[in-house]
């Protein structure tokens, strides 16, 4: 019942949107069915510590995972869809959109978001397929809202790009459902059911599993933006409108994550920890070098919180790729402190592109005389995102190094150290070129409106708290992680 | 003694394939010239008109060129020894000609490479511009057809379990399902496009142009007059004969001779002469329809030809 | 009754991939579309054919579906979204036609080794043409790769999806109907943003520059 009225709200949201012309109430509306959602998927985590939740005739399941992932979900569209009104409001003033493109763009992120949340509460690991499939859809829309040439080239790659990487997906899917034939003995036992899936897991072909398994880390890794299949993300990342990158970056790479998750518990029962390690590593470490690399001498400010999104997604890979409990339920606290902290992050340089214009970080400079409030949100987020202590980032990527030692993999911590310090390295130095520097220092300080302050200072709060209590957190996040550990 | 009265049998029965292959390919010929003027609405030479030419060539005057070297005056009988022998060696009348067990198909290919090696070098010989032109032009047709010729006879041999020609009709008799597979078809379609590259007709190359831009086999033996002519084009009609009747043979065995009764040998020639007439009337209506490519196209057709080849190995092998 | 059910099946499985390679053959948008609805209709009988062997009326009515929506429908898209761009015929792509052509066969060749290594685990008729669909999906991405015309992108995408759709049904006999239903409307779905992508790109710049896709970089 509780995961009916958990779809339901942003469902109905849809249709609202739908059926109105845009106003600014309906942005304020989308933020309350987040809020909703997100306060009905908190009373779900709860509930789902005792026993996975079942609905619709056990086609929609949660269990303490797809709770915490309704949970990121309902975090991370809140802020999305607080920023609405004021993004709405600013494009068309400036021209870029009008009000028939501004409901297209609320319908489509309520769709988003429905698929996002169908993706983590269904029991079946084709309808995971299917809303994936369907966020791309919805996604290419909303990144090409814009309409300028560059939104329209990077809609297109994105497209182009998630098709190929999701019909990958589904092959791996079909060659899951296959193995599963063959091991059932009959074709009415077989399904893609979750839990059927996992029961008859061990008993699954090797060789097929493998070939399985690597279309999947494929294809769903070209959807979580892991290398080598990661060149749609900064285009997509950096053309679509603020709360899109927001959402995308945020918790959108999270959801596909969720999906390899759940496919790696399923490999890990039929070859062993050793195969689906070995990939998720070799993955893991080339999207941390590639991000790596790509930040030291990026320009667009837009495009290096893309990268950085490819580098976190390389972290959570090598936390995958240990699966031990610690691990994942470290990767967990990971999924959530990142999304919060990019969102933040991305919500505010829409707002500095608004400001100025631009988002080459060589034009900007000076705004934290200009603009204290917002520079200094900007700031301590990215402070956030580098993993600073007393930000969650930091627990989590501390867990995971620990993790990672205690499974022998020293190597990799050594070479995730180095990489992100060379990452805090180059961010902190892009954002000191745009915080400080000779701006323009006779014009006064200006203060940003509450309507935007206020929701990213609660933001970057709560990220502090995640940390500072994360020892709480624990139980939930290690019942969660448990799930994908056979 | 017996064997002695079996193999007497046997090389009549092969001196009879050598004799009507020499008299029916330059009736194919004429027929499929015959074939494209009634297409195009004119009445057009009779069939048996490249029979008279060879008569009118025999008896004219033999030439060479000046700077010829002894090549010019062998080539015609190289291409014509290999013709011979080819066709001597394939199960075209009856399963089993005399050394009909070396009728593997590989041996058969290079017998009719010979000759086109022939051929070219006969081209370059006389040191003529339309003679090396031709020559470098008909070889990289060769090239590029040769693998897909191969790839197909493999296909064939895949399903049928050998690469002798008598064991691959058998087999197909055997099996009669198997002309409709799509192994076979795939096959069948990559050695029509071989078939239609080395006997040089349209859309690889137009036997009766002499255009420098167009040539390709015509300009090979532009220099040759007389009976050296005569010669060539009997060998070129044979081979042209030869392919025809083995692409038939290959996908519809129906006919052939399993005895060398002198009943079932008649049987025999008849039925492989209807079926490559089939053949020859099918590709000369292929030619009404196409129009000559130019070269710098051919490797797309006869890339698709080898890959054609290739899925009809992929397909044999998984429809086993 | 089973040698011509086998025979069918053969058949249509072989027409499907012979149409993947000459899409990569034929230049001109009009032969290649020709080529597409060819691929539909066969990949539509080899639903219905092993639809009627296994008495499962689910996969009849999914063939049914793939017959009207990539056999009529995508075609059709396509053959509009071609007529808009004048300039839709492939006459350079990064890899020539020949040299793109024996690739394929190497591709092929691939297909069959890896195919035949999950065919094994159980081998009927219908298991043993799963290779021929992994070639598709091969042949498809590589159009998808060297193509630069916008209409041979999607068409390559296009030969993936159906390359997929048809080792589902050989190996499977379909997936549960909803997955197969969401499999179906997500090829019509992606060819419907890109029939829109390419037209609101046609309305604002130049589509060639904007689909070889060079002007956003790092």
């Amino acid at each position: 019942m509780l995961i009916i009225a958990i779809l339901a709200v942003p469902l109905a949201m849809t249709l609202v949107a739908a059926a109105f012309a845009w106003r600014a109430w309906i942005g304020w509306a989308s933020a309350a069915s987040s809020a909703t959602f997100l306060g009905l998927g908190i009373w779900l985590s709860v509930r789902t510590l005792s026993a996975p939740q079942w609905a619709l005739h056990h086609s929609l399941r949660a269990d303490s995972l797809s709770a915490f992932m309704v949970v990121v979900i309902g975090t991370v569209s809140l802020l999305a869809t607080l920023f609405t009104p004021r993004t709405m409001r600013q494009e068309i003033s400036s021209g870029v959109t009008t009000a028939r493109y501004a409901r297209h763009y609320v319908v489509l992120m309520q769709v988003f978001i429905t698929c996002m949340l169908v993706a983590v509460l269904t029991a079946n690991l084709g309808v995971l397929w299917v809303s994936i499939e369907a966020t791309t859809i919805a996604t290419t829309f909303l990144v090409s809202h814009r309409r300028t040439d560059g939104a329209f080239e990077a809609s297109w790659k994105y497209v182009i790009l998630c098709s190929v990487g999701i019909a990958l997906a589904f092959l791996g899917t079909v060659l899951i459902y296959y193995a599963q034939l063959h091991a059932s003995g009959s074709a009415h036992s077989a399904s893609l059911d979750w839990t059927s899936v996992m029961s008859l897991a061990p008993h699954l072909d090797p060789n097929v599993t493998r070939l399985a398994f690597a279309l999947l880390v494929v294809g769903y890794g070209t959807k979580v933006g892991l290398v080598p299949m990661h060149s749609w993300l900064p285009d997509a990342h950096s053309q679509a409108p603020a709360p899109v990158s927001a959402l995308m970056s945020g918790v959108l790479l999270s959801v596909a994550f969720y999906a390899l998750l759940r496919f790696r518990a399923v490999a890990e029962a039929a070859l062993g920890p050793a195969f689906p390690r070995a990939l998720l590593l070799v993955v893991g470490i080339a999207s941390l070098l590639l991000a790596t690399l790509m930040l030291i001498a990026q320009r667009d400010l837009k495009r290096m919180l893309a990268y950085s999104s490819i580098e976190h997604m390389g972290l959570l890979a090598l936390g995958a790729a240990v699966a031990s409990p610690l691990a994942i339920a470290a990767v967990l606290l990971h999924v959530l402190g990142h999304g919060i902290t990019k969102s933040v992050l991305f919500l505010s340089s829409g707002e500095i592109y608004s400001l100025e214009g631009t988002t080459e970080m060589d034009k900007i400079s000076g705004l934290l005389a200009r603009r204290p409030t917002l520079a200094g949100i900007f700031g301590f987020a990215v402070l956030s995102l580098v993993a600073l202590p007393p930000f969650s980032l930091f627990v989590s990527e501390l867990t995971m190094a620990r993790a990672e030692v205690d499974a022998g993999l020293w190597w990799v911590v050594v070479i995730s150290l180095v990489c992100l310090s060379v990452i805090f390295a180059a961010l902190a130095s892009h954002t000191r070129t745009m915080l400080m520097g000779a701006g323009a220092e006779s014009v006064a300080p200006t203060s940003s409106p509450a309507s935007i302050t206020v929701p990213l200072i609660g933001a970057l709060v709560a990220c502090v708290a995640l940390g500072a209590f994360s020892w709480p957190l624990q139980s939930l996040l290690l019942h969660a992680a448990q799930v994908v550990i056979p | 003694m017996i064997a002695n009265v079996d193999s007497l049998s046997q090389g009549l029965a092969t001196l009879l394939q050598v004799i009507v292959v020499a008299l029916g390919g330059p009736l194919l010929v004429g027929l499929m010239a015959k074939v494209k003027a009634r297409a195009e609405g004119r009445v057009g030479a009779p069939i048996s008109q490249p029979l008279r030419d060879l008569r009118k060539l025999l008896a004219k005057e033999r030439l060479h060129a000046r700077h010829a070297s002894v090549v010019l005056p062998l080539a015609p009988m190289v291409i014509m020894a290999t013709s011979v022998v080819a066709v001597a060696i394939t199960p075209l009348v009856s399963t089993h000609p005399l050394l009909g067990s070396s009728a593997d198909i590989l041996v058969i290919v290079y017998l009719l490479l010979t000759g086109s090696a022939a051929a070219a070098l006969a081209g370059l010989d006389p040191g003529t511009a339309f003679g090396g032109m031709g020559a470098s032009r008909a070889m990289t047709i060769g090239a590029l057809a040769e693998p897909a010729l191969l790839v197909a006879v493999i296909a064939l041999s895949i399903q049928s379990g050998t690469s002798n020609l008598p064991g691959i009709m058998a087999s197909t008799l055997a099996n009669p399902q198997w002309v409709l597979g799509p192994s076979r078809l795939l096959a069948l379609g990559a050695l029509l496009i071989v078939v239609i590259a080395e006997t040089g007709r349209i859309p690889v190359d137009n036997p009766s142009t002499h255009l420098e831009l167009t040539m390709v086999h015509e300009a090979m033996i532009l220099e040759y007059a007389g009976p050296e002519l005569a010669l060539v084009s009997l060998g070129e009609a044979m081979r042209v004969g030869l392919l025809f009747s083995l692409v038939a043979n290959l996908f519809l065995p129906w006919g052939i001779a399993t005895h060398d009764t002198a009943l079932a040998l008649a049987l025999g020639t008849v039925v492989v002469a209807l079926k490559t007439a089939f053949v020859a009337v099918a590709v000369a209506l292929i030619e009404v329809r196409s129009a000559k490519l130019r070269l710098f196209r051919l490797p797309e057709l006869l890339a698709g030809g080898f890959v054609m080849s290739v899925l009809a190995v992929v397909t044999g092998l998984v429809t086993r | 009754m089973t040698s011509t059910y086998i025979a069918t099946l053969e058949l249509a499985a072989g027409a499907v991939l012979l149409s993947a390679v000459m899409t990569l053959w034929r230049r001109g948008v009009r032969s290649i579309v020709s080529m597409l609805s060819l691929q539909g209709v066969a990949l539509a009988a080899v639903a219905m054919v092993l639809g009627r062997h296994e008495h499962e009326n689910a996969l009849l009515v999914t063939g049914v579906l793939v017959l009207v929506v990539k056999g009529l429908v995508v075609p059709t898209l396509l053959r509009r979204v071609s007529r808009l761009d004048p300039r839709s015929r492939e006459s350079r792509p990064l890899v020539n036609v020949p040299a793109s052509l024996v690739f394929a066969a190497a591709l092929i060749v691939l297909a069959y080794v890896v195919g035949t290594r999950i065919t094994a685990l159980s081998p009927t008729s219908a298991t043993h043409l799963a290779p021929l669909g992994l070639a598709t999906v091969l042949v498809g991405y590589f159009m998808l790769v060297t193509r630069r015309r916008a209409v041979s992108k999607i068409v390559g995408l296009i030969l993936v999806d159906n390359g997929i759709a048809l080792v589902t049904f050989l190996l499977t006999s379909g997936v549960p109907l909803i997955v197969e239903l969401g499999s179906s409307l997500d090829v019509l779905l992606v060819v419907v943003v890109l029939q829109f992508l390419m037209v609101s790109m046609r309305r604002h710049s130049d589509t060639d520059r904007l689909t070889e896709m060079k002007a956003l970089h790092d």
